[in-house]
């Protein structure tokens, strides 16, 4: 089981079904969620800062993205968590979860090297057996 | 002469008669008979030598004017020597045939050129004029005769003409005929001489250049010759222009003689393609551009044009012929198509994202909906009528899903790069798609009759081959006959890197004659059947075709449908 995870997607039954289904399968002790990329990248500055205050805070394991979101979505935040600044977290892998049928983002997904998985909508709790085994 | 041989003598005989007489008269006067014999003899002595002296001063006259006259006609006879050898020399050179015509007689003769040039016999050649005028081309007889009689009749000072002039075969060759006039002394013509030269060559040659000039002057395309080289690494300049360049140019035509094609070019010429024909020039090679030109009223035009060098029997290159061609409506339509192509492109990308925008707002709440009624299975529900309700919401949700993912594999389909080709194992294929319907095979128990033959592995889209095969299979135990077991007959065999796949079933059939060109359209529905959603074939139809390959159908009502499918088997 992991500690923690970072759910990312504007849709709250979304967030729901993945909260109840990572409940159900115990996937991970904790969930937190952010509402698009900014929201998520605030976490991470927020997490930086108080690392440096030497109090031992824990990382996500896990990142579930959506790619369409408000303000900023998923590619964008990918881009931005490449950087410098958020290297402290690029051991964290990333899983998208999107409805997208766009053959292109597919492909582009490879292009970043923490996206280990690209997942069709809904999750679901065969989805999150198959996940435990590969990470 | 006779009458001065005679005046001589009369002179003669009358001085002498005087003298005597004078003589006698004297004696009879002064004399005595005593001296009569001294004085008659010396009388005569002085008579002889008198007339002995006179003699001698009119011989001696004579004599010098004969020898003067004999010197001048043996000067005469030598010139008419002279030139009669003159006159066979040339007759016998000039390849003229030269007639002689006497007019007041009307005969005519012909040096051996009738015979050697047109063909005639001596004893075919008629003496008079009448067979010369026979021979003439009847459409020039007229108009020669009224010429050459105004001649004779001496209203005109020189005469000359050109005719045709039929031979001894029959054939007409073009003659041009001079000739000249003999008059008496009264101004009369009384001879005329002519030579006639066979100028059939010339005049053929001339007709030939008639024609190959209409060529230049009537063709649309617009055609200029070029001088062989400039000096000055330009074009050379322009020697000739045919009236369609003036036309295309708006120049008149001692405007553009002696120009460089340049000057028909400015701002908005390609100087690369400019530099292209120059070099081509250079290198005595031929080339084609398109380049804008201007008209004299500076609008700009289009003109596709080739540089083709012309050598002269020297092989020295001695001018250039440039061909060129308005093509300014040409590139106009070319830029509209292009323009036309793009937005297409665009329109094409714009609707293709719009596809997927649409397809993704409308899987994701419809995912939110699939993954509710998951976690709803795990609960227990009492309420029977909240029980039926959920299952018929259950049921609607997943042929809503469905559809939307049967759309989505359209779109997906239709954008062509998705399509990645690998090496799939036939049997392989077969088995997995076995598979997948183990459960209808196992209701339906159709006998499916595979055969390959020694196609083992096809080079194809894995995922679209066993859709297609698939969707082909369901049909056919969807469609299946109540009245007798089904029966499926797949053949795959391979003929030049084409591999042909028939599929034959004994269902049910379609009516092609009324469905036609309906088949493998989108949403077509040929049986009420409620799990038909009509989009079967057009899957197939457009998954063959991303492939490049194609779908044809043979079926007949209650006897069963055959499909035949090509792939191309790319290496």
């Amino acid at each position: 089981m992991l500690d923690l995870i970072l759910c990312i997607d504007d849709d709250p039954i979304a967030l729901m079904l993945i909260k109840k289904n990572i409940r159900k399968v115990n996937f991970s002790k904790e969930i937190v969620t952010a509402q698009n990329g900014e929201e998520a990248l605030d976490f991470f500055k927020s997490l930086n800062s108080t690392q440096s205050n030497s109090t031992i805070n824990i990382q996500p394991q896990l990142i579930f993205l959506d790619l369409n979101m408000p303000v900023m979505g998923g590619w964008e935040f990918l881009d931005y968590f490449n950087n410098d600044e958020y290297s402290n977290f690029n051991n964290i892998k990333v899983i998208v979860l999107s409805s997208t049928i766009d053959p292109d983002d597919i492909e582009k997904s490879k292009a970043y090297p923490m996206v280990i998985d690209f997942l069709p909508k809904p999750i679901t709790t065969e989805m999150l057996f198959y996940l435990k085994t590969k990470i | 002469m006779k009458n001065k041989t005679s005046q001589i003598i009369i002179i003669y005989i009358l001085t002498s008669l005087f003298i005597a007489i004078i003589s006698f008269k004297l004696l009879k006067n002064f004399t005595s008979y005593i001296d009569c014999y001294f004085f008659s003899f010396i009388k005569d002595l002085l008579f002889i030598i008198l007339t002995g002296l006179i003699f001698r001063f009119i011989l001696s006259k004579n004599d010098k004017r004969n020898s003067l006259f004999f010197e001048d006609l043996k000067k005469i006879n030598e010139k008419i020597k002279e030139s009669n050898e003159k006159y066979d020399i040339v007759a016998k050179a000039t390849s003229d045939t030269i007639w002689d015509w006497k007019i007041p007689e009307d005969h005519i003769t012909w040096n051996k050129g009738i015979k050697s040039i047109y063909g005639y016999n001596q004893n075919q050649v008629g003496n008079n004029s009448k067979w010369w005028f026979n021979n003439l081309h009847p459409e020039d007889s007229i108009k020669m005769s009224i010429k050459l009689y105004s001649f004779i009749e001496q209203k005109t000072e020189k005469w000359q003409d050109e005719y045709r002039f039929k031979c001894a075969d029959n054939t007409y060759k073009y003659v041009l005929d001079r000739g000249f006039l003999l008059k008496d002394k009264d101004g009369k013509a009384i001879r005329m001489i002519g030579a006639i030269q066979d100028i059939t060559k010339q005049k053929e040659e001339e007709n030939r250049l008639k024609l190959l000039e209409t060529v230049f002057t009537e063709t649309k395309d617009s055609i200029i010759i070029t001088e062989a080289g400039s000096n000055e690494n330009q074009i050379p300049k322009i020697v000739f222009a045919n009236p369609a360049y003036t036309i295309m140019s708006g120049y008149d035509h001692a405007e553009i003689i002696g120009k460089s094609p340049v000057a028909f070019m400015g701002k908005n010429s390609d100087t690369q393609q400019i530099e292209k024909l120059l070099s081509a020039i250079n290198n005595k090679t031929e080339c084609s551009i398109e380049i804008i030109c201007y008209k004299k009223d500076h609008s700009e035009y289009w003109v596709r044009l080739s540089f083709i060098p012309v050598y002269n029997l020297e092989q020295e290159l001695s001018h250039w012929i440039s061909i060129q061609r308005d093509i300014s409506e040409e590139k106009k339509l070319e830029k509209e198509k292009e323009q036309l192509i793009r937005e297409l492109t665009q329109n094409n990308k714009d609707l293709k994202q719009f596809s997927y925008i649409t397809s993704h707002n409308l899987r994701a709440p419809l995912s939110n909906l699939t993954g509710l009624l998951n976690l709803i299975e795990d609960i227990s529900i009492d309420d029977d009528e909240l029980k039926e309700i959920l299952t018929g919401f259950k049921i609607s949700t997943h042929l809503l899903n469905e559809t939307i993912d049967d759309l989505a594999k359209v779109i997906t389909i239709k954008d062509s790069h998705s399509v990645h080709n690998e090496e799939i194992f036939i049997s392989t294929v077969f088995k997995n798609i076995f598979n997948q319907i183990s459960f209808q095979l196992e209701t339906f128990k159709p006998e499916i009759n595979l055969n390959f033959g020694n196609v083992v592995k096809i080079n194809t889209n894995k995922i679209y081959f066993e859709s297609i095969i698939l969707n082909l299979l369901t049909n056919a135990i969807k469609y299946r006959s109540e009245d007798r077991k089904l029966h499926i007959d797949i053949f795959i065999v391979e003929t030049y890197n084409t591999i042909l796949l028939t599929f034959k079933d004994n269902g049910i059939g379609i009516d092609l004659d009324r469905n036609k060109d309906k088949i493998f359209g989108l949403y077509q529905r040929f049986h009420n059947y409620t799990d038909s959603k009509g989009l079967g074939l057009y899957l197939v139809k457009s998954q063959i075709e991303a492939m490049g390959g194609s779908i044809s159908i043979e079926s007949e009502i209650n006897k069963g449908t055959t499909f035949t499918l090509t792939f191309k088997n790319q290496l």
